[in-house]
C-alpha cells in the first residue's frame, strides 16, 4: 500500500562509517545511468535499485548519501523510496516469495499455494523466516494470469503452480 | 471472420498459426530475416510528417486501455522547438488479467523497438524511455539484450540510421519501475520516471505538451508501438481490412475497432494464454475456439472483457463482441487491455468482487481522498459480505459509494477510481440475486456454494 507512511520521523538511524554509495556505484552511475537524463532527480529509482542489487535493501544511511549524491534533500528520495513496494527500507530474506493473488491466480487455488509456502517456511507474508533465508510476501498481478497460479521466487518467476511443485520449488531454492 | 495471417505473432508460434511450445526470443537476425525493421526503412524514406499521417489514416487505437488513436495523439504534438523531446513506452503491464507485453517483449523484442524508432523518426523524439515493471526480471534481460544488437545494428546511439534528432543522437534506455500499478497510468508514470512517487498529475497540460521533465511527451503502450511497424511496410488500408469497420451510415469521425489485437485468455479455459484475433471476435468464439472451451466440462458464468478494471460480462453476455464499442453495448468500460478473465458456474461473484476491491485499495496511490478511502472501505463491505455479516443497506452503500468516485464523476485526478467503481458496480449489478442472496442470510442458493472452499 502505497500511502501508509513508514515511520521516520522518530526513528534513530543506523549509522557505519563505510559509505554504502560505494565509488564503484558512483562511477557507473555517472557512466551510464545519469547520462540518460536531464535532471540528477530521475536517476534515483535506478540507483535504489543499485543499492538494493548490492545490500539487499536500502538502509536510511544510503537515502541520505544518494540525496547528498542527486543534490536532493534525504526527505525526497525518502519520499520516492517509501512509495515503492519493491523498495525495502528494512532487512529481509535473502531470497524473496511473492506469492501473486490477484483474480486469474485466485480463481485458479492461489489460497492453496500460499498456504504450501506458510506450511513450508512457517512464517505468515510479510515475515522472514529466522534463518533469514525467505521473506514472504503478497503481491498484486505478476502479469502471468496465462499461467495462474505463479510466483516469483527472487528474480525467477514459476508458473502454473500446485501446492507440491511449490514446495519442491523452495526446497530446491538455494 | 478468423484473421487469415498473424500480424503480431508472425514470428511467435500461436494457435492456430503454430504452437505455443515452439516460442523462442527472435534475434535480430531472425527478425531482419523475416522483414523486419523493413517498416522502419520505409518510415526513413518518408517525410516524419508523411508517417503521422499514414497512422493517423490506419486509425490505430492505443492497445493500452483507454483505446485513444494513436495517429492523434503524434499529431497533438507541438511544432519543433530545437529542444528535446521524448517518447515513454509504457511495458508497465499490471492490469490483472493483462499478459501480452509480456509475450511480445518475450519473445519478439524487436518488433517493439522497430516500432520505437518509427515514432522517434516519425515525432522527431531524441529519447525513448521504456518504462518496465520491476517485477518484469526476464523480460528487462531479454530487452536489454534486443536493444544491444539494435545499437550495434545502428538503429539507435551514435551515427543511427535516423541520423540527428533536436541535435542529438536518439537513444532509448530501459528504466525499471519498482511495483507500482499507477505507474501504468501515464502521468503517474513520467513522475516515476523523474525520479518521484508515482502520483498522477493533474491534465491539462497534456503530455503531448508538458509530459516528462516539462517536454514534449509521447506514450505509447508495447503493442500499439508494436504494430507501428507492420502498418507503416504494408499501409494503413492492408490494417483497415482487418478487425471491424463501422457500421452503415457511421460517420468518419467516430472511431472503429480496426485491426488485429492480442487477447490473453485466463481463468476457467482449458488453453489460457496469448492469443491475436481480428478486434470484434465474440467473446464465445475466443473462449471455445482459442481457448481450448470451458475446463472441466463447467458452464460459464461471467467473464471481464479487458483487464478488470472494465467491469466484468455477466452471463447472458456470453457472445458479446469484443471491440472498442463494447463498454456502451454491454454495459462495462470497454475492451482495455483485451485481457479476458473466464469464470465458470462455481465461481463466488462476492469473492470476485472483495478481490477486485482489495486491487484497487492497495495500488491507489493515496493523492485522491475518495479513491484512497473509498476503494478500501468498499473492501471492507464486502469482506464483510462475503463473511456472511452483510446488510442489505451495504449493498446500497456499496453503489453509492462506488458511484461518487473516479475522474468519470469527476473527484479524482485519474481513472484508478474509475476501474474500482467499474468493477464493483458491475459484478453487484449483474449478479445482484447472489449479493442479495448473501446479505439476506438465506440459503445460498448458486452454485458456488459448493466452490473451491
Amino acid at each position: 500500500m502505497a500511502w501508509i507512511t513508514k515511520n521516520s520521523g522518530s526513528a534513530t538511524v543506523a549509522r557505519r562509517d563505510e559509505p554504502y554509495l560505494t565509488d564503484e556505484m558512483k562511477a557507473k552511475a555517472e557512466r551510464e545511468i545519469l547520462p540518460r537524463f536531464p535532471t540528477k532527480q530521475a536517476a534515483t529509482i535506478p540507483l535504489l535499485h543499485e543499492i538494493q542489487h548490492a545490500y539487499n535493501w536500502i538502509p536510511m544511511q544510503a537515502i541520505e548519501e544518494l540525496a547528498a549524491y542527486l543534490e536532493l534533500s534525504a526527505s525526497q528520495v525518502l519520499d520516492t523510496a517509501t512509495f515503492y513496494e519493491e523498495f525495502f527500507l528494512e532487512p529481509r530474506g535473502e531470497y524473496t516469495v511473492w506469492v501473486c493473488r490477484s483474480i486469474s491466480c485466485e480463481l485458479m487455488g492461489q489460497d492453496k499455494i500460499l498456504r504450501a509456502a506458510q506450511d513450508k517456511l512457517g512464517i505468515e507474508p510479510g515475515q522472514t523466516t529466522p534463518d533469514g533465508k525467505f521473506t514472504l510476501m503478497h503481491v498484486e498481478c505478476l502479469g502471468s494470469c496465462g499461467t495462474a497460479p505463479c510466483a516469483l521466487v527472487g528474480e525467477k518467476l514459476h508458473e502454473c503452480l500446485t501446492p507440491e511443485s511449490f514446495a519442491k520449488i523452495l526446497d530446491e531454492t538455494k | 471472420m478468423a484473421l487469415a495471417q498473424p500480424v503480431l505473432t508472425k514470428r511467435i508460434p500461436t494457435p492456430p498459426f503454430g504452437n505455443m511450445a515452439d516460442r523462442k526470443t527472435v534475434s535480430y537476425e531472425q527478425f531482419v530475416a523475416s522483414d523486419g525493421y523493413k517498416g522502419l526503412h520505409r518510415a526513413l524514406s518518408m517525410t516524419p510528417k508523411e508517417v503521422v499521417d499514414l497512422v493517423k489514416a490506419s486509425e490505430l487505437r492505443g492497445r493500452g486501455g483507454a483505446g485513444f488513436p494513436a495517429g492523434l495523439k503524434w499529431s497533438f504534438l507541438p511544432p519543433e522547438d530545437g529542444k528535446r523531446r521524448f517518447l515513454a513506452v509504457n511495458a508497465d503491464e499490471s492490469e490483472p488479467g493483462t499478459f501480452k507485453d509480456r509475450m511480445l517483449i518475450d519473445f519478439d523484442p524487436h518488433v517493439l523497438l522497430e516500432g520505437i524508432a518509427i515514432c522517434m523518426h516519425a515525432c522527431r523524439l531524441d529519447t525513448a524511455y521504456i518504462y518496465i515493471r520491476g517485477e518484469y526480471h526476464h523480460q528487462r534481460e531479454v530487452l536489454e539484450h534486443a536493444l544491444k544488437e539494435a545499437y550495434e545494428h545502428k538503429i539507435f546511439g551514435d551515427g543511427s540510421m535516423l541520423g540527428k534528432i533536436n541535435e542529438l543522437s536518439p537513444n532509448c534506455y530501459i528504466h525499471r519501475g519498482a511495483g507500482a500499478y499507477i505507474c501504468g497510468e501515464e502521468t503517474g508514470l513520467l513522475e516515476s520516471l523523474e525520479g518521484k512517487r508515482g502520483w498522477p498529475r493533474i491534465k491539462p497540460p497534456f503530455p503531448a505538451v508538458a509530459g516528462a521533465f516539462g517536454r514534449p511527451t509521447i506514450i505509447n503502450n508495447v503493442e500499439t508501438l508494436a504494430m507501428v511497424g507492420p502498418i507503416v511496410l504494408n499501409g494503413a488500408d492492408w490494417f483497415k481490412g482487418m478487425g471491424k469497420g463501422r457500421a452503415e451510415g457511421v460517420p468518419a469521425s467516430v472511431p472503429a475497432s480496426f485491426g488485429p489485437k492480442l487477447f490473453g485468455i485466463s481463468g476457467h479455459v482449458n488453453r489460457p494464454g496469448v492469443y491475436e484475433e481480428n478486434l470484434g471476435i465474440k467473446m464465445s468464439e475466443l473462449i471455445e475456439r482459442l481457448g481450448g472451451g470451458m475446463r472441466n466440462g463447467k458452464k460459464f458464468k461471467a467473464a471481464v472483457p479487458g483487464g478488470i478494471s472494465m467491469g466484468v460480462l455477466s452471463t447472458d453476455q456470453y457472445d458479446a463482441e469484443l471491440d472498442f464499442d463494447i463498454g456502451k453495448k454491454y454495459a462495462c468500460l470497454g475492451l482495455g487491455t483485451a485481457g479476458v478473465i473466464v469464470m465458470d458456474e462455481e465461481t463466488d461473484m462476492v469473492a470476485v468482487a472483495r478481490n477486485v476491491a482489495r486491487f484497487f485499495s492497495h495500488e491507489s496511490c493515496g493523492q485522491c481522498t475518495p479513491c484512497r478511502e473509498g476503494s478500501s472501505w468498499i473492501y471492507k463491505v464486502l469482506s464483510r459480505i462475503e463473511r456472511g455479516d452483510g446488510t442489505t443497506r451495504d449493498l446500497d452503500m456499496l453503489l453509492e459509494l462506488s458511484g461518487s468516485m473516479g475522474a468519470m464523476p469527476g473527484t479524482t485526478i485519474c481513472g484508478l477510481a474509475d476501474g474500482t467503481n467499474w468493477a464493483v458496480r458491475t459484478i453487484v449489478n449483474k449478479f445482484w440475486g447472489e449479493f442479495e442472496s448473501r446479505v439476506k442470510k438465506e440459503r445460498y442458493v448458486s452454485l458456488a456454494v459448493a466452490g473451491t472452499r
